[in-house]
C-alpha cells in the first residue's frame, strides 16, 4: 500500500519534470503581466481607468492621436485631416477611406457620429471628459453629424478651445465603434452596452479573443489592418498581482512588460538590464485638508501643513518610481508650467511649528489622517512619522478613503489624482475650480469642493482658459492660475507628481507608457 | 400486512418529520447567513458607487449610478428584493468585473475547488503518516521532528514560503508554472467540461496539457496543503495515541500481533471516523481560506473574487460566494455524517 504510493508520487513528480522545459514568451507575442482586477467592462464609453484603458486603446481606433513623447501635436488617426471654421464653432473631419473594422465593414464618418453621440447618451464615465464643452444628451444628435460617409462635422455646443476637443476625441473612451456590429448585439435599445462589456467591434491593430476578468486577456493582430500588420501577432495580458511573483517571470523571461510593481522589484531588476519606463502621469500625489474643520480653515495653518512632510526621502526610497518632486498643480513641461522644479514645500519642522504657534497652537495639532487607499499608506506613515517632529500628531485609519474624501468626510487624506486629459485644463479643473462650495452640491469630481475651498478668482480665470484659444494667452492664464492657487494656501499641498512605472525586458523595444494611458502596442518589436 | 404498515407508518412519518427539519435548519442557516452578510456589508464606509465609476466622477453620473444600485432604498427593502431575486435564480451582476454573479462563481469555483482537493491530498499524504509515525514513536526525536516540519507548515507566513518555492522550482529548476492555472500557449485549447482543468484535459487525452495544468497546481496545491498538514498530523497523533494506550492493544500485542498490524489493522481503522471529521472541515476552511496563495500564484480562485468583491464593498458578489461556501460546508457536514453511518457501525 505504502510503496503503491510512493510509486504514485514518483509518477507525478516525473510527469511535472518532463514538463519542465518552459518557453519564455514567443518572439512574435508580448506578454504583459498586470492586475486585471476591477475592469467592469471593454466598453469604451463606460472606462476611465489605467489598465483598461490602455486595452481599449489597441481595440479600437481613435480620430485623432497624441504620442506620449509629445502631447501637444494632435495627430490624424481615423481622421486624415481636419479644418477649423473662422468663428472656431465647428470642427470639420474627413475619414481616411482604407481603414475597417475586425468585422470587414469600412469605418465611416456615420460609425464615428454614433460612437461620440452614444458617449454622451450613456453618460458614464467615459463622458467625463468631453461633457465638459457642453454636449448633451438633447444636443448631440444635432451638433454631431456624418454629412457623407467620410465627412464628419462637430459643433460646438459653447465657445472651447479645439484643442481641447480634439484633446478630448484621442482618449480611449472615444474609441471609435462600428455601429452596425454593435446595433446587430443590440437589446433593449441598451446601445450594446451590455454586449460590448466583453466583447469588442473596433477598427484597431488589435482584435479581442478572450477575456476573463482577473486572470486573462487575449488579443490577436489583424493582419489586414489599415495601418500595416502589427509586429507582434499576439498580445497577452496576464493577471499577476503579487510583485514578487512578477520580478520571478520578467527575470525568466515569461513576461515582456510588468506594470504596478513595488519599487525593490522594479530597483532589482533595473539592475539586471531591464528598461524602466518611468511612465509620467498627470496627475500628483497631494496632503488633503478638508477646510470645514476649524483648526485647518485657518490659513497659517495650512502654510504650516506645507512643511511637515519629509518628502525627499520618501521619493528617493519607496516611492521612487512613484512620482518626482514637483509643486506646481501643472504637470511638468505643459503650458504655463514652471521651467525650474519649483519650490517651498521642504520640509522644516521648525518653521512649522512657529507658524502653528502664530495661528495659536503653540503645543501643537492632534488630527485623523486617512490614505485614500491601500497604496498611499506608506505615504500616511511617512508624513505621520515627520510630522512629529512639527507638532503634529496623527491618528492613521487605514482602509480605502475616497469615499470620504468625496463626502467631505475626512480631516487630513494622502491620495493621488490622475486625468486623461493632455492639458493644463485637465488638472486645473481638478484642483482650482470648485463652482459650488455648499455641501448639497455634491460636486465630488472637483478636488477643491472635496477640501471645501472656496477661490472664485480661480474659478473665474479656469473657466477663461476653456474658451481662449491663443496659445500665448492661455499660457498666461495658467501660470496665473497656479500662482493664485499657491498663494491660497491651497487645501491640497502637491509634493510629487505621479508615475506609473513600466519595466520592460531587455530586448523589447517601442513600448512607451502613454501619459494619458493610451499605451499602443503597434511599434513594439522584440529582437 | 397490517402489521407491517401499522409498525412502517410512523417510521416513514419520522423520516419525513426528520428530513423536513433538517431541510428547515438548512434553509434558516443559509437565510440569516445573507442577512447578517448584507446587513455587515450596508455598514461598511466602502462605497460601492465608486467601484463601478472609478473616483474621479462627476455628480451627475455618481447620482444616476447610486440610483440604478437602489442604494436609495431602506436596508430591508433592499434585502427583500435579493432575495426575491435570488429565488428566481438571478443573483445579480457583480460591479467590478460587469458579469453576473453566478457566471462568475462557475468559473471561480472549478479553480477553488481543484486546488483544494489538490491541498487536501497532499495535507493527507503528508499529515497522516507523519501524526502516525510521531504517536508510535512518542518522545523520541522523530516525534519532535514531526512536530517541528508539522509547525512550520502553519507558522510560516504562507505568501513568503510562495514566493521562495516559486524561486527553487520555478526560476531556478524550471520545473512549475508561476502563475495562473495554465500556460498562455495553452489557452484555450481544451474546451472545459468539468471546470476542473486536471480533469478536463484528462478526459479528453490532452496529455501534454494536462501535464502543464498540474505543473501550474502542483506548487499552489502542495504549500497549501503543507499548511494544513500541522493541524491534521497534530490530531491524527493524539487521537492515535488514545487508542495506543487502551487496553485491547496491550492484549493485542500479548498475543503476539505483529506491530505493523497493531498499528494499521487496529489502531488506524478506529481512527478513521475522527480522521474524516478533521480532513472534512480542513477541506472547508481551503476552499475561503486560500486568499494569500491565490494572490502569490495568481490563481483565479474564489478567495481572490470574494476578497476583491469585500473591498470594493461588490454586494453581490460578496453574497453570492458566501452563499456558495455556506452550501458547500452544509453538504461537507452532511456527507461526513454519511461517512460516519458507513464506516462506524454504532452510529447507523
Amino acid at each position: 500500500m505504502r510503496y503503491r504510493l510512493l510509486a504514485g508520487l514518483a509518477a507525478v513528480a516525473l510527469i511535472t519534470g518532463a514538463g519542465g522545459a518552459f518557453a519564455a514568451s514567443p518572439p512574435n507575442a508580448l506578454v504583459i503581466g498586470t492586475n486585471l482586477g476591477a475592469i467592469p467592462a471593454l466598453d469604451p464609453a463606460a472606462i476611465n481607468a489605467r489598465t483598461v484603458s490602455e486595452v481599449v486603446s489597441n481595440l479600437y481606433d481613435n480620430l485623432v492621436m497624441v504620442n506620449p513623447d509629445d502631447l501637444t501635436t494632435i495627430r490624424p488617426m481615423l481622421a486624415e485631416k481636419w479644418t477649423i471654421s473662422d468663428d472656431k464653432r465647428t470642427i470639420t473631419m474627413t475619414l481616411r477611406k482604407d481603414a475597417t473594422f475586425a468585422s470587414g465593414n469600412p469605418v465611416t464618418a456615420e460609425d464615428a457620429a454614433w460612437t461620440i453621440q452614444r458617449v454622451i447618451k450613456m453618460g458614464a464615465v467615459g463622458s467625463t471628459d468631453i461633457a465638459l464643452w457642453g454636449f448633451t444628451k438633447d444636443n448631440v444628435d444635432s451638433l454631431v453629424t456624418a454629412t457623407d460617409p467620410q465627412t464628419l462635422v462637430i459643433k460646438l455646443p459653447e465657445p472651447v478651445s479645439t484643442d481641447l476637443v480634439l484633446y478630448s476625441l484621442a482618449g480611449a473612451s472615444l474609441g471609435i465603434i462600428d455601429k452596425k456590429t454593435a446595433l446587430a448585439n443590440e437589446k433593449n435599445g441598451d446601445l450594446a452596452q451590455n454586449w460590448l462589456k466583453s466583447n469588442s467591434a473596433g477598427s484597431g491593430p488589435f482584435k479581442l479573443t478572450q477575456w476573463r476578468p482577473n486572470d486573462i486577456l487575449l488579443t490577436d493582430a489583424r493582419a489586414d489592418y489599415w495601418g500595416g500588420a502589427p509586429a507582434m501577432k499576439r498580445v497577452v495580458m496576464r493577471h499577476v498581482p503579487e510583485s514578487g511573483n512578477m520580478r520571478l517571470q520578467l527575470d525568466a523571461g515569461d513576461i515582456d512588460v510588468g506594470q504596478y510593481m513595488a519599487s525593490g522589484d522594479i530597483e532589482a531588476l533595473e539592475a539586471k538590464g531591464a528598461t524602466i519606463d518611468p511612465g509620467p502621469g498627470l496627475g500628483f500625489y497631494y496632503i488633503a485638508m478638508n477646510t470645514q474643520d476649524p483648526d485647518l480653515a485657518k490659513p497659517k495653518v495650512r502654510e504650516a501643513f506645507q512643511h511637515i512632510l519629509d518628502w525627499k526621502p520618501l521619493a528617493a526610497t519607496t516611492m521612487k518610481y512613484n512620482g518626482f518632486p514637483w509643486q506646481s498643480i501643472i504637470p511638468k513641461g505643459m503650458a504655463g508650467a514652471p521651467t525650474t522644479e519649483p519650490t517651498g514645500h521642504e520640509y522644516d519642522p521648525e518653521k512649522a511649528k512657529k507658524l502653528l504657534a502664530e495661528a495659536g497652537y503653540p503645543n501643537g495639532l492632534k488630527k485623523t489622517l486617512y490614505p485614500s487607499s491601500d497604496a498611499l499608506l506608506k505615504m500616511a506613515v511617512a508624513l505621520q512619522d515627520s510630522a512629529r517632529k512639527a507638532g503634529v500628531e496623527f491618528e492613521i485609519v487605514p482602509g480605502e478613503h475616497t469615499p470620504d474624501f468625496r463626502a467631505r468626510k475626512f480631516q487630513v487624506l494622502v491620495g493621488n489624482s490622475g486625468t486623461r486629459l493632455p492639458d493644463p485644463f485637465g488638472t486645473l479643473v481638478q484642483y482650482a475650480y470648485n463652482p459650488d462650495n455648499r455641501d448639497e452640491a455634491k460636486l465630488g469630481g472637483y478636488y477643491l469642493w472635496r477640501t471645501a475651498l472656496e477661490a472664485p478668482e480661480l474659478l473665474k480665470l479656469v473657466d477663461e482658459s476653456k474658451a481662449e484659444t491663443d496659445p500665448e494667452k492661455r499660457k498666461a492664464i495658467f501660470q496665473q492660475v497656479d500662482k493664485g492657487y499657491q498663494a491660497l494656501p491651497p487645501s491640497l499641498i502637491i509634493t510629487l507628481q505621479r508615475t506609473d512605472p513600466y519595466v520592460i525586458k531587455k530586448g523589447v523595444t517601442g513600448y512607451v507608457g502613454h501619459p494619458t494611458w493610451s499605451t499602443r502596442w503597434f511599434d513594439v518589436k522584440k529582437n | 400486512m397490517t402489521t407491517y404498515e401499522a409498525f412502517n407508518r410512523p417510521q416513514r412519518f419520522l423520516r419525513l418529520r426528520q428530513f423536513s427539519g433538517k431541510a428547515v435548519s438548512i434553509l434558516v442557516t443559509l437565510v440569516g447567513l445573507l442577512l447578517l452578510t448584507f446587513t455587515m456589508g450596508r455598514l461598511l464606509p466602502a462605497d460601492p458607487v465608486l467601484a463601478v465609476t472609478g473616483s474621479e466622477v462627476d455628480k451627475a453620473t455618481y447620482e444616476r449610478v447610486y440610483n440604478e444600485l437602489g442604494l436609495g432604498e431602506p436596508i430591508w427593502r433592499q434585502f427583500a428584493s435579493y432575495i426575491g431575486r435570488m429565488l428566481t435564480g438571478d443573483m445579480g451582476q457583480s460591479l467590478t468585473t460587469g458579469r453576473p454573479v453566478a457566471q462568475d462563481l462557475l468559473t471561480v469555483f472549478p479553480a477553488t475547488i481543484e486546488l483544494a482537493l489538490v491541498a487536501m491530498l497532499c495535507g493527507t499524504l503528508i499529515g497522516v503518516p507523519l501524526g502516525i509515525v510521531a504517536a508510535v514513536n512518542r518522545g523520541k526525536l522523530i516525534d519532535h521532528i514531526a512536530r517541528i516540519v508539522g509547525l512550520a507548515g502553519h507558522s510560516i507566513p504562507i505568501f513568503w514560503l510562495g514566493l521562495m518555492a516559486l524561486f527553487v522550482f520555478y526560476a531556478k529548476l524550471r520545473w512549475v508554472g508561476a502563475s495562473g492555472r495554465i500556460d498562455i500557449l495553452n489557452e484555450g485549447l481544451v474546451p472545459p467540461i468539468t471546470g476542473l482543468m486536471l480533469l478536463d484535459t484528462a478526459l479528453q487525452g490532452e496529455w501534454d496539457v494536462f501535464r502543464d495544468a498540474l505543473s501550474h497546481i502542483i506548487l499552489p496545491g502542495a504549500i497549501l496543503g503543507y499548511y494544513s498538514v500541522a493541524y491534521i498530523s497534530r490530531m491524527t497523533r493524539s487521537f492515535m495515541l488514545e487508542q495506543l494506550g487502551q487496553e485491547y492493544i496491550i492484549s493485542a500485542r500479548a498475543k503476539g500481533v505483529s506491530r505493523r498490524q497493531m498499528i494499521w489493522s487496529h489502531a488506524f481503522k478506529n481512527i478513521r471516523v475522527q480522521l474524516l471529521t478533521v480532513i472534512a472541515l480542513t477541506f472547508g476552511g481551503l476552499l475561503d481560506g486560500a486568499v494569500l496563495i491565490e494572490t502569490v500564484f495568481g490563481w483565479p480562485g474564489l478567495g481572490q473574487y470574494l476578497t476583491r468583491g469585500l473591498k470594493m464593498n461588490d454586494m453581490n458578489v460578496v453574497m453570492g460566494a458566501v452563499l456558495l461556501i455556506g452550501i458547500v460546508f452544509l453538504t461537507i457536514n452532511i456527507i461526513s455524517d454519511k461517512l460516519y453511518r458507513i464506516l462506524d457501525p454504532r452510529t447507523r
